[in-house]
């Protein structure tokens, strides 16, 4: 990897970085949920930032080029991430579906007791 | 004895009147429940004008979210049994005097009004039959219960599986995998024959593109339903 492109995926790194983080303190992203991108770009900052890591690792790993190794885990993590996000849904349409059944019941006891 | 009759309904303008009509003729000793499941069309105003008693959902649920919030409704308004009828006038409300009498005399969990017993009225399509005995035949290798109608909507229960549903109903297409989670408690589970009709309006929540869905979704359904710890 030259020079050059290690600049530009920093940066990118980097803008994203601060993308996010400003979406936390604007409470548009729950941090909870912003914690594993924000370890995957600090991750791939720093072996960008240190590419013998990345061929120290592939080498113990038995991996022949570090760029297939990138891709392997990167696809990895986002398989994770993907999967979390349908824990989280599953458990949110649940308790939506709680939310929406006692409100409705509520509901139902308030007019009834109105009359 | 408190008795309470269940109705889901979503986008039943068109029968909801018949319904409650026919029940309140033809089941004498039973209170009944519209759950509007927030129908698009006025299905709401329609109850409202007629004075009936209904609880109006924030969203759509589904029909099994539909349901269990009639469970709910009933096991906090002490109601000894709970039954489901369908809003589509399917289902004969002469039937559920029977039901309740066989409920009481035998002391079950649950009674299913079953088309194939003594196989008069609607049948259902061809196709649809294929898939209903298939369902019977899985529960039966699981559970060992003979359900000739796991697909039927028709079901009484008391206290007890009022309890259960009320706090595990299954969303969408709920019928056969409920039978499993009542029969998996060793709970009693007994079928007596019906006569259904034909829907008279409105559509049918299986279409033909669901289908797929539908037979892939309850089958695994039903086998987690078996392998469940609690």
């Amino acid at each position: 990897m030259n020079i050059k492109l290690q600049i530009i995926v920093a940066i990118i790194i980097i803008i994203a970085l601060c993308v996010i983080i400003n979406m936390i303190r604007s409470k548009r992203l729950e941090l909870r949920y912003a914690l594993a991108w924000l370890i995957v770009g600090m991750g791939t900052l720093i072996l960008d930032c240190f590419p013998e890591v990345m061929i120290w690792m592939a080498r113990k790993l038995g991996i022949a080029s570090p760029v297939n190794m990138l891709f392997f885990f990167g696809f990895c993590f986002s398989l994770v991430i993907i999967f979390v996000l349908t824990v989280a849904v599953s458990r949110m349409s649940i308790r939506i579906k709680q939310l929406a059944q006692e409100l409705a019941l509520y509901e139902k006891d308030n007019e009834d007791n109105k009359i | 004895m408190k008795k309470l009759i269940i109705i889901p309904a979503f986008n039943e303008e068109s029968n909801i009147e018949k319904t409650v009509t026919a029940i309140q003729e033809n089941a004498d000793g039973f209170d009944y429940v519209i759950i509007n499941d927030c129908s698009g069309d006025r299905t709401r105003q329609i109850c409202e004008e007629k004075g009936y008693n209904i609880i109006n959902l924030p969203i759509n649920l589904g029909i099994g979210g539909a349901v269990q919030t009639g469970y709910k409704y009933a096991l906090e308004h002490g109601y000894d049994v709970a039954v489901q009828v369908d809003g589509d006038g399917q289902h004969n409300p002469e039937f559920l005097s029977i039901m309740a009498e066989h409920l009481m005399d035998k002391g079950l969990d649950m009674v299913i009004g079953s088309r194939f017993i003594e196989k008069e009225g609607f049948q259902s399509s061809k196709l649809r039959r294929v898939g209903i005995i298939f369902f019977s035949k899985l529960i039966y290798l699981l559970t060992g219960t003979k359900i000739t109608d796991p697909t039927s909507g028709l079901r009484m229960i008391g206290r007890n599986v009022m309890a259960l549903f009320a706090v595990d109903y299954p969303r969408d297409y709920p019928e056969p995998e409920s039978v499993v989670a009542v029969l998996r408690r060793n709970m009693k589970v007994e079928e007596i024959p019906v006569v259904m009709k034909e829907r008279e309006g409105g559509v049918s929540s299986i279409s033909m593109k669901k289908s797929v869905y539908y037979m892939v979704k309850v089958t695994l359904a039903i086998l987690i339903e078996r392998i469940r710890k609690y």
